[in-house]
């Protein structure tokens, strides 16, 4: 028997109805979270989630399951420590289990200008709410004995950032959660129904178009990833958004072991072993940008390179399976949430590579927006107008590979 | 006769055993149980070979002196960790093959298109997992990998078309006892009869293999329409009945036949993986990979996943529960995620569904891997990321310096004597690399229209021999990277300029300034002597005097720059300041570093000369208030969140970032990069960056954070940089606290307000003759290309050559003249570009801009034929000419290249800054043993 097949949670399919209070494009995290949030805390239960394919199946089911709260700048150091909190909470909350481990992250530094960097970003984690010490090399062996803390000579560890409220949660069990929490308060949830256009009155959206016709809305919210852009254009907003793919992949299952999660930005990758126990591995994304789900060789290849330098007891490790997914990037590689400009349209967009870390707290923080019509003051600065504003949230250095 | 242990015990193996076959002979089954299919397609004979668990050992040829752990599957999961786990981290070798067609699989499907595309004289690799080749992808590319007999890795790069010729799996059984020992498909057990195993009495579900001798089967029950379907099978760990019924009946009589092996023909899933994956390529599945699959009746009961133990009830229990897509399904039960990849439960996935919801799903999406090759057999043929060296790495060395990777390039961090680094820049005399400094030599009739629309400073009114600093903006404004631009004395061409930018965007540089000169249409001529130029700074109060004694003549005043031969080396000398001190920065040919940094280090020896490292150099900047691009700056710094207005002339025409300038100039400013001081002793040593990262704040207010911070300055009190926001009020506050304790803004830098060090006129401009050596250049490394190849190991030398800019039309005309020595070469590098193996003493006579430079930054191996395609073949991922007298230029062993070809031998240049790298690869890679052709 396995005991990780799903035991408890049941989603319940009911047929689309003419007209809701709120539409939210896309059933992954995001959207579901949104519908989550507005059922659970603003008691807004005539929602529908549209998905064009099945829920989850987009970058919630295809990201490496990372939560985290230690970014670059005070706005989203407090953003991501929100999401992290919650998602302590979130089994509780949904009485579900979402196979939320915390293991504590370890950021490696190999070169001075890093050890400098991450000397800075705990600093300002800390102050900020999001626990982070600098860790010298002894202490980084204590924490992940199957580290090469030479680096095979080549990489040495200098010593690391030790952030340890980083945690991992299975991603298609969030999904499922929220998507049952939503669900069992009413909101709809409809798979397979790609909303193909907006409908527009005046300045003002007012709906969704599907093949099964058009669903009036009182609000509609773009939660989509990947393809943000063209739902974007529907309603005549021009995103500064550029999609590109990230890669990853996993071994085979082995006896669990490996503790923390440890990351390296310097030689670019991230390893994890899941509950399960496969090594779960990740990186950069793709410099050009691409809709492509396609895997590439380079990328495993490069990866497994780079990995070997720090995890050699990884060299005999059957890889299992590598995919691909394709991330939103925002020019300040920050997220862009809230109103647009456009009268009952709204975003939740520019996910990047921080998507899945993000879910609990954006999906709260929308739904508040939403159901109260003010911007909450934890994502007032990640408005898309910020960039009109010249108030880009930059925050490059945390966002690296991740 | 080959023995190997398996669980400690010996086993013998005949020839051509598999490592199952040799275990089945000796009575040993893989644990867990399971049908055994021989094809490679379930989880059911996983054992550990050597160290490497999840290895099929039916695809694994028995070997002599193989251990072998049956501990997969039934038992506990294998350990991370083996024993020898950190001695490893080495990549598998690695053989890359061209062909026109490659063809997996050699079954009659795959001989069949073998041979046609060679009856149309076409090139053909054909893999086969018989041969020990298992194919574990097809990649954009196109590219197929597949691991080799031979410990190797093979990357084939198909020129036309990849055929698929795989064959189909067979179908495993779903009934209750499908998890007992004693179970094989059709072709199994056919296989294992002709390896002369008894399979004892035998009972055939389904189709009946060939080749069962008469007196084994007990019973043959067909399956299907009007025949039989399958129940179960009985049995306490290994099968002795097997029970079926007759189809569509459910009252019918249960038939139970006992057997010592079940033999299961239940159809065939196509081998189709590999067609899947790669849709968008050239790729033909033909035979039975090409056929539609078999679906099988819907489980009722039993395990339908073996590999994460997933049961016909799971299935049933997450249905019920609403989820109905195929991919739910999986990622609910993770059927199919397990180390077959659906190879045993896809089938059944699917009947389940359509008879559950009335509607054929498609199979889920096929990924990489479809053979599951190891960590160190992917890693091949890839190299981590080159640390550039500076051409005086050794000297560091040979001084003790600590070498630290910063912005691409290995530069000395400390010589260990942080204090006195510091004290002979600020007192006396330093030096300090600075080789990694990006350089760009622009010329052209549009020289100073095109730098005009690069930089935000005026350019009109640099004059010649005058030099400025610059900023580099993007189209948001925002700083990318920063330098100092001189202009050269006028020359005949007219207009020739040299641009630096910092160390780490030096890789960007010269992309980006040829994207604009495109986009803005400019006749420019670009050369990158980012390699070619070292760079050493003198600083220090005595830098001019130390100059002197190494025989410079007149050196510039502040802000300027000239050629001058200082210690027997042409130098062009700039002198602006980043330390605070009188500096002067010698830019000179590589290959004259180690020469030219002697002789200073000796010239400066009365005055107790010391290099300092980088991080004195950020401590030194620091007290000057100079930003590091990077570390003070980040997506959204514009000049005047900087304050660097100052840089910025918004009145000269157009520029990159000028209308964001125009626009954003007008909101109101947010927040500012300030200097502060912190009075209170920091709690870090001297040079301990302990404030980076430190929250500031105005009274209650969070203010901002530190980006810079050195520890304790020269004249007491914490010189900081660090990002502050303005007040409500929209003022930028004066005192403030960091991490508690008091900072003031301060306005101008904390060391040498006014700049007087830096400016200092200078007149020391010779010193006594019997001071000044004489200096005659000396380049010990560098030797004639034309040299035999030498013997013994194969070493790289420094090249003595010459690299032009010029038009295309003008190069075109210069190569076909080819006005330099007979015996040099000439690489065609770019359009634009070539480099001569020769001295430069010839004209580019068709364009009077022509840029035509020294170029010592290559360095050069020649390779015997037979030796330079062994290691092509390993590290060289292109197609090679085919051609003698040919030049090549791309990637070799994860380095820029160019290759020249001639009858016996190859020719290898790669920039110096990587040429210790590239020969330890090169050594490294011809140290492989080889395999053998594929």
């Amino acid at each position: 028997m396995n005991e990780f097949v799903e035991r408890q949670m049941k989603l319940t399919w009911r047929p689309p109805k003419k007209s809701y209070d709120v539409v939210i494009v896309g059933a992954g995290g995001h959207g579901l979270a949104t519908a989550y949030y507005l059922a659970t805390r603003h008691g807004m239960s005539n929602v529908a989630v549209f998905e064009r394919g099945y829920i989850g199946g987009g970058n919630s089911g295809r990201n490496t399951t990372i939560i985290r709260a230690n970014y670059g700048i005070p706005a989203a150091v407090r953003f991501y420590q929100r999401s992290v909190d919650l998602y302590r909470g979130l089994e509780e909350e949904t009485g579900r289990w979402l196979m939320h481990q915390q293991k504590g992250i370890l950021w490696m530094a190999h070169s001075q200008a890093a050890v400098r960097a991450e000397r800075m970003r705990a600093k300002l984690n800390t102050e900020f709410g999001a626990q982070t010490e600098w860790v010298e090399p002894r202490q980084v062996r204590e924490l992940c004995p199957e580290l090469d803390i030479e680096g095979g000579g080549r990489w040495p560890v200098l010593g690391a950032s030790y952030h340890p409220q980083g945690a991992t949660a299975r991603h298609d069990r969030v999904v499922w959660a929220l998507a049952e929490g939503a669900m069992e308060r009413g909101a709809h949830v409809h798979q397979n129904t790609p909303v193909e256009g907006l409908v527009l009155d005046g300045e003002r959206v007012t709906g969704v178009r599907t093949a099964a016709g058009d669903v009036a809305a009182g609000a509609v919210v773009s939660a989509v990833g990947g393809h943000v852009s063209r739902i974007a254009a529907m309603a005549g907003l021009r995103l500064p958004i550029r999609t590109h793919r990230l890669q990853a992949f996993v071994t085979n299952h082995y006896q669990q072991q490996f503790g923390p999660i440890v990351a390296s930005s310097e030689l670019f990758f991230y390893a994890s072993q899941t509950a399960r126990g496969e090594m779960l591995l990740g990186a950069e994304i793709d410099p050009q940008p691409s809709f492509s789900y396609r895997s590439s060789h380079d990328f495993v290849q490069d990866v497994c390179r780079r990995a070997l330098c720090l995890l050699p007891f990884m060299s005999n490790l059957r890889v299992l399976r590598q995919w691909t997914g394709v991330c939103d990037m925002s020019p300040d590689y920050s997220p862009i949430m809230g109103q647009t400009g456009v009268n009952g349209f709204y975003l939740t967009t520019g996910w990047g590579t921080w998507g899945f870390k993000a879910i609990p707290a954006g999906g709260e923080q929308m739904a508040e927006l939403i159901a109260t019509g003010e911007v909450p003051e934890l994502i007032a600065p990640f408005g898309l107008d910020r960039f009109a504003r010249d108030r880009t949230m930059a925050d490059r250095g945390s966002a690296g590979t991740h | 006769m080959a023995t190997l242990l398996v669980d400690g015990q010996q086993v013998g193996a005949q020839a051509g055993d598999s490592l199952l076959v040799a275990m089945l002979r000796t009575g040993l089954h893989p644990t867990g149980g399971g049908c055994l299919c021989l094809g490679g397609d379930c989880p059911n004979c996983l054992v550990t070979v050597d160290g490497v668990a999840y290895t099929r050992c039916c695809q694994v040829p028995a070997r002599d002196g193989m251990v072998v752990r049956r501990d997969l599957l039934g038992g506990e999961e294998p350990t991370l960790l083996p024993d020898e786990s950190l001695s490893a981290g080495k990549a598998a070798p690695v053989r890359h093959v061209h062909c026109d067609t490659v063809v997996i699989g050699k079954g009659d499907s795959g001989r069949e298109a073998a041979r046609e595309a060679r009856n149309a004289d076409l090139s053909v690799v054909t893999l086969d997992a018989r041969d020990g080749q298992h194919v574990t992808g097809v990649y954009p590319g196109p590219l197929v990998v597949a691991s080799d007999q031979a410990g190797r890795v093979l990357h084939v790069h198909p020129r036309r078309e990849i055929v698929v010729a795989t064959g189909a799996a067979e179908i495993q059984p779903v009934v209750p006892g499908s998890d007992l020992e004693g179970l094989v498909t059709a072709r199994a057990a056919a296989e294992l009869v002709a390896a002369g195993i008894d399979l004892g009495h035998a009972v055939v579900v389904g189709e009946r293999p060939a080749g069962l001798p008469e007196g084994t089967l007990a019973k043959h029950f067909p399956i299907g329409q009007d025949s039989w379907e399958l129940l179960r099978f009985e049995g306490d760990g290994r099968v002795e009945a097997v029970v079926v019924r007759r189809q569509g009946d459910a009252d019918a009589t249960e038939e139970r036949i006992e057997s010592d092996t079940a033999v299961l023909g239940l159809g065939r899933n196509p081998r189709n993986a590999l067609a899947r994956m790669a849709s968008d390529l050239p790729v033909r599945a033909v035979g039975s990979a090409a056929a539609e699959p078999d679906l099988p009746p819907c489980p009722t009961e039993g395990t339908v996943c073996p590999c994460s133990g997933v049961t016909v009830a799971d299935l049933d229990d997450v249905w019920e529960r609403g989820f109905h897509e195929m991919e739910l399904l999986k990622r609910a039960t993770l059927a199919g995620t397990g180390t077959c990849q659906g190879g045993v439960c896809l089938p059944y996935l699917r009947s389940f569904l359509l008879e559950r919801g009335g509607r054929l799903q498609p199979a889920f999406t096929a990924r990489p891997l479809n053979r599951q090759l190891t960590v160190r057999e992917l890693a091949a043929g890839a190299h981590t990321a080159v640390t550039a060296r500076s051409p005086l790495h050794d000297e560091h060395l040979s001084l003790g310096a600590r070498m630290d990777r910063a912005g691409g390039w290995w530069r000395p961090w400390t010589y260990g004597r942080k204090d006195d680094e510091y004290r002979s820049v600020r007192e006396r005399v330093s030096l300090g690399d600075v080789s990694s400094l990006g350089k760009m030599a622009i010329s052209g009739p549009d020289a100073e229209a095109f730098l005009e629309r690069i930089v935000p400073t005026k350019v009109a009114t640099i004059r010649p021999g005058r030099c400025r600093y610059v900023l580099m903006l993007d189209e948001r404004a925002y700083l990318l990277d920063d330098g100092m631009l001189c202009r050269e004395a006028d020359q005949d061409g007219g207009d020739r300029f040299f641009l630096t930018s910092t160390s780490g965007g030096s890789g960007f540089f010269e992309l980006w300034l040829r994207d604009w000169a495109e986009a803005f249409g400019c006749d420019v001529r670009i050369l990158n002597q980012t390699a070619s130029l070292a760079a050493i700074n003198v600083t220090g109060p005595q830098a001019a005097r130390l100059l002197a004694r190494a025989g410079a003549g007149e050196l510039p005043s502040f802000g300027r720059h000239r050629q001058v031969r200082i210690a027997g080396v042409d130098c062009r000398v700039v002198r602006l300041s980043f330390t605070g001190e009188l500096s002067y920065e010698l830019h000179h040919p590589a290959a004259d570093a180690r020469t030219l940094w002697r002789r200073l280090l000796a010239a400066g020896a009365g005055f107790n000369v010391q290099p300092h490292g980088l991080e004195t150099l950020l401590r030194l900047r620091l007290e000057k208030g100079h930003i590091v691009i990077g570390q003070d700056t980040d997506y959204d710094s514009t000049p005047r969140r900087l304050a660097h207005e100052w840089a910025v002339n918004l009145n000269k025409g157009d520029f990159v970032g000028r209308q964001a300038l125009l626009r954003t100039n007008k909101l109101p400013l947010d927040k500012r990069l300030v200097a502060l001081r912190v009075e209170e002793p920091p709690a870090g040593q001297a040079g301990d960056p302990s404030a980076e990262g430190a929250a500031i704040h105005d009274g209650e207010r969070y203010a901002g954070y530190v980006t810079s911070d050195a520890g304790t300055a020269a004249g007491g009190g914490a010189p900081m940089l660090g990002w502050l926001y303005l007040d409500p009020e929209g003022n930028l506050p004066r005192d403030v606290t960091v991490d508690g304790r008091a900072a003031r803004r301060v306005d101008g830098p904390i060391y040498d307000p006014e700049g007087a060090r830096a400016r200092a006129a200078v007149d020391i401009v010779s010193e006594s003759p019997e001071n000044v050596r004489e200096f005659p250049l000396a380049r010990p490394e560098a030797t004639d290309l034309a040299d035999e190849a030498p013997t013994g190991p194969p070493r790289l030398r420094r090249l003595e050559a010459t690299r032009v800019s010029a038009t295309t039309a003008a190069l075109d005309a210069v190569v076909d003249d080819s006005p330099w020595p007979a015996g040099a070469l000439a690489f065609r590098t770019a359009s634009d570009e070539l480099l001569v193996t020769a001295t430069p003493d010839f004209e580019v006579a068709g364009d009077p801009h022509a840029i035509v430079e020294p170029e010592t930054a290559f360095s050069y191996v020649w390779l015997d034929e037979a030796t330079a395609e062994r290691f092509l073949d390993r590290e060289c991922e292109w197609r090679r000419p085919n051609a003698r007298r040919a030049l090549a230029q791309g990637e070799v062993a994860g380095i820029p290249a160019k290759l020249w070809f001639e009858a016996g031998r190859t020719l290898i240049l790669v920039p110096a800054p990587f040429a210790a790298v590239f020969e330890r690869r090169l050594t490294g890679s011809l140290g492989e043993t080889d395999g053998g052709a594929p």
